[in-house]
């Protein structure tokens, strides 16, 4: 019994979700680095910091012994990260032990080194295990020569990761190609969250989430969908923007720096593609916000919230 | 007859059980009543030895027999006699006499249910889990009272004391509680308690036991310790499987506020029963409602970014029953590094047998007297499912002591028979980790899947034990939560105290025969 006139069921702006719906399946960090200025030694030199710094900026001002790689780290933009998941920056406290530098507070007073035999052996394993979960196919792949992790596996000098990549095409995962704008290949991913914080916290989209645990843990949609194409993406491109390697690219540019291997190219190095069944075309779009549903519901049986008006 | 206070009632029957013989134990219960006699009757929560329950306890003036297990008829048969003022002697494992108006569960001066101390577990099996009344008469006052008279006192009790927290689930696991309650007292943001009592390793009984079993100790803990930090709110946490302890849980809360009325809400909130939402700030998550759960960035941890960012003390059942015996000031106890005492839990194979206290002076082989083993054991994993393992247990029960052993101090030691395969079982343990961790951080999501594969390969000859070594190094240091920091643990304490097993397999022989088949 719709009396609308029919121009106000046709238009075709997205409904912009509000905050609160926003379910990115991360934890809820605190804020990380210093409550306040402090003066700290690295690796025997002076440094100081400001009132929010962590060790990684502090260790940024100077020339460090060891090279404090910090793969998920991302400086641009506050609002992303920390997400300290790759632990390839950590440096040694005498304090504390060995702590990922990216996230850690520089305290007065403390004394760090980068170069320590636990430090680098730290550093060098964490880099090594997140290649045994990547498709190491550099040739093909759409962010060679401005790949971070290609960068720091190359600052850490690694020749032969000791377990070695993941190339076995049973062990990937199908490339989602069904968008015009961005793929996402889950077999580069690196779990650092960045397109995740630059879609929910950046842009205030609300369409990708991490979800899963263990083994299965990967960036999806948070209306559920399997494929980007059925996402409620707006295709602002912020995610690629912000990924440190090839799982996500434009289009455009998926084939753009790949090395011309005859017969051998980036989508024919998966097992897989999904998302063939659509035709690119311009003004394709994804069914963005109109059919948002969350699948958010809370773990716990009974939400605790304390908004301070309900208490007394 | 049911009602009133059973420390009262004589003759009485106790039907102590706790959540895993629950049905058969109301069975029982409901025979003893139904004998229609002037006898008292009570449900009461397990006194620790779930392998000897339904427990029933006959008491008649100050004497009580105790009677594992019994069939229906002999609860007719003990029901019946009792009426008479005398219990049946035949078939009890125990017969103890006692002050008639004792607070705290009688026990033999042999056999197993007089292992280990009852500093903690005093009244359980033998007070009704939620009656505030008989809970009193355990000592002068309620902790919560005294808090409301001088939250000072309390404060600095705990402040000043060398008390560490007990358990995985405790954000102050091992080290001194002193530090957390500073800094949830200094934040002084509207600060909240949580006590933590999702527990969901199987052999880990612990806080199972104090919340079916004394609620109240824990409740009341928990709310003078929110008093004492100014805190405004208090939620105790446990799994959505646990329906006996969310109960009694619950009950005791609003019986302990009825009598104090402290004006500070208790709110039990149940989360997924897997064993990473016990992890202090994947509870928080869980707390917050989140539907994913993973392991929150620290520092800055609980105590000062909680939950939705408050400054949030959390501890564990065992942690808060620890506080409550340093406020009833039972005289100091234990190791002077690690005071007061440690609840262990004693598992074989396949089924949990009792949970002990054992003062942290005492070491963990004074927990076997409280089991009796039908075979031998040729080694145990202590400190449960990422505990360590070892031939021996002369080991002190302090958090130094079985830490300078490497091993684990999450209070579980399971007994592993001579046809345990140390190799397979390892290997059990980082499929476990490697299936169920929160997938945050690499030295744990990715490490757990090399070291599966790296097991692996010591069937196929391959055995390189600095590669396990130097991962499970790595993995120990680096990883964001107590999950990936624990999860090697089996792995290079196997490697120590089994080597010639591993080297075994490298050959491609199993001692036990249990990797040769199929
Ligand atoms: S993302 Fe691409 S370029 Fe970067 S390391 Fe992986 S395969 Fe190489
Ligand atoms: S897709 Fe890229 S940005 Fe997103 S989590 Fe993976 S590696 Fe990080
Ligand atoms: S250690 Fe394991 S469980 Fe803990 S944050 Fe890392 S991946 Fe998650
Ligand atoms: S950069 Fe610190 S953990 Fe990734």
């Amino acid at each position: 019994m719709s009396t609308d006139p029919i121009w106000e069921q046709s238009h075709n702006e997205p409904e912009v979700p509000l905050a609160e719906d926003i379910a990115p399946g991360t934890a809820n960090d605190p804020d990380a680095g210093a409550t306040e200025r402090a003066t700290i030694t690295i690796d025997g030199q002076r440094v100081e910091t400001e009132a929010g710094a962590t060790l990684l900026d502090a260790c940024q001002t100077i020339e460090t012994s060891g090279d404090v790689l910090a793969l998920c780290s991302y400086d641009e933009n506050a609002k992303i990260g920390p997400r300290s998941e790759c632990r390839t920056c950590m440096v040694e406290t005498e304090r504390h032990g060995v702590v990922p530098s990216c996230s850690f507070p520089p305290r007065d007073g403390m004394t760090v080194h980068t170069d320590t035999e636990r430090a680098r052996e730290a550093r060098d394993v964490n880099l090594d295990l997140l290649l045994s979960n990547h498709n190491l196919l550099c040739t093909t792949c759409g962010k060679n020569g401005r790949c971070e992790l290609q960068d720091v596996s190359i600052e850490n000098n690694v020749v032969d990761p000791r377990y070695g990549v993941m190339h076995d095409r049973d062990q990937l995962g199908p490339i989602d190609d069904s968008s015009p704008f961005i793929q996402i290949d889950r077999n580069k991913c690196i779990l650092c969250n960045r397109c995740v914080e630059a879609c929910n916290d950046v842009q205030v989209e609300g369409v990708l989430r991490m979800e899963g645990s263990g083994d299965d843990t990967r960036i999806g949609f948070q209306n559920g969908a399997e494929t980007m194409m059925e996402s409620t993406c707006v295709s602002c491109g912020h995610c690629a923007t912000v990924c440190p390697t090839g799982a996500l690219l434009e289009q455009g540019l998926v084939d753009a720096t790949t090395l011309p291997v005859p017969g051998f190219t980036h989508k024919n190095s998966a097992e897989e593609i999904v998302g063939r069944e659509y035709d690119h075309q311009p003004t394709q779009r994804t069914p963005m916000k109109s059919e948002l549903e969350t699948q958010n519901e809370p773990q716990a049986s009974e939400q605790f919230t304390t908004a301070r008006a309900d208490r007394s | 007859m049911a009602d009133g206070r059973v420390i009262d009632g004589t003759p009485a029957v106790r039907v102590a059980t706790g959540s895993k013989s629950h049905g058969r134990g109301q069975e029982l219960l409901r025979v003893a009543n139904e004998a229609d006699t002037s006898v008292t009757t009570a449900a009461v929560g397990s006194v620790g030895h779930v392998g000897l329950e339904p427990l029933v306890m006959a008491t008649v003036d100050g004497k009580t027999a105790f009677y594992s297990r019994p069939s229906t008829e002999r609860m007719e048969t003990i029901a019946t006699t009792l009426e008479e003022e005398t219990a049946p002697a035949g078939g009890a494992m125990a017969v103890v006499e006692h002050d008639p108006a004792t607070p705290v569960l009688p026990t033999p001066e042999t056999g197993p249910l007089s292992v280990g101390s009852r500093r903690v577990l005093g009244g359980c099996g033998w007070l009704t889990p939620t009656n505030v009344d008989e809970y009193t008469d355990l000592r002068d006052d309620l902790f919560t009272d005294r808090a409301k008279d001088d939250p000072e006192s309390v404060r600095t009790a705990v402040m000043q004391s060398d008390l560490r927290g007990r358990g995985r689930g405790d954000a102050s696991t091992d080290t001194s509680i002193a530090a957390e309650w500073t800094t949830v007292y200094e934040t002084s943001d509207d600060p909240l308690v949580v006590v933590n009592g999702n527990e969901a390793d199987d052999h880990a009984d612990g806080d199972r036991l104090l919340l079916e079993s004394a609620p109240l100790t824990v409740v009341d803990a928990a709310l003078s310790s929110a008093i004492a930090l100014r805190a405004t709110d208090v939620v105790i946490y446990l799994s959505e499987t646990e329906t006996i302890a969310y109960e009694r849980v619950q009950e005791a809360a609003s019986a302990l506020d009825a009598v104090t009325d402290t004006g500070i809400p208790i709110r039990v909130v149940t989360g997924p029963d897997e064993y990473t939402a016990g992890e202090p700030t994947m509870a928080l998550e869980a707390i917050e409602g989140n539907h994913r759960i993973e392991a929150r960035r620290q520092p800055p941890g609980p105590s000062e970014y909680g939950v939705n960012g408050r400054p949030t003390l959390i501890h564990t059942p065992r942690t808060f029953a620890q506080i409550g015996a340093l406020l009833a000031g039972n005289g100091s106890s234990g190791a002077s590094s690690d005071p007061g005492t440690r609840l262990i839990t004693v598992a074989d194979d396949d089924s949990t047998l009792a949970t002990t206290e054992l003062s942290t002076d005492a070491t963990l082989d004074a927990a076997l007297s409280a089991v009796e083993l039908e075979n031998g054991w040729h080694g145990a994993c202590v400190g449960g499912v990422f505990g360590g393992m070892t031939r021996s247990l002369d080991v002190p029960a302090s958090a130094p002591g079985l830490r300078s052993a490497h091993l684990g101090t999450n209070g579980v030691v399971e007994l592993l028979g001579e046809s345990t395969c140390m190799v397979a079982l390892v290997g059990e343990r980082a499929t476990f980790a490697k299936e169920t961790n929160c997938g945050r951080c690499v030295p744990c999501r990715e490490g757990t899947k090399q070291l599966v594969y790296i097991l692996r390969r010591v069937y196929d000859g391959e055995y390189k034990s600095e590669i396990l070594r130097e991962l499970a190094r790595v993995m120990r240091t680096t990883s964001l939560c107590g999950f990936g920091r624990d999860a090697s643990r089996p792995i290079t304490t196997a490697m120590e105290e089994f080597e010639t097993e591993f080297a075994a397999h490298a050959k491609g022989h199993c001692p036990t025969g249990i990797c040769n088949q199929s």
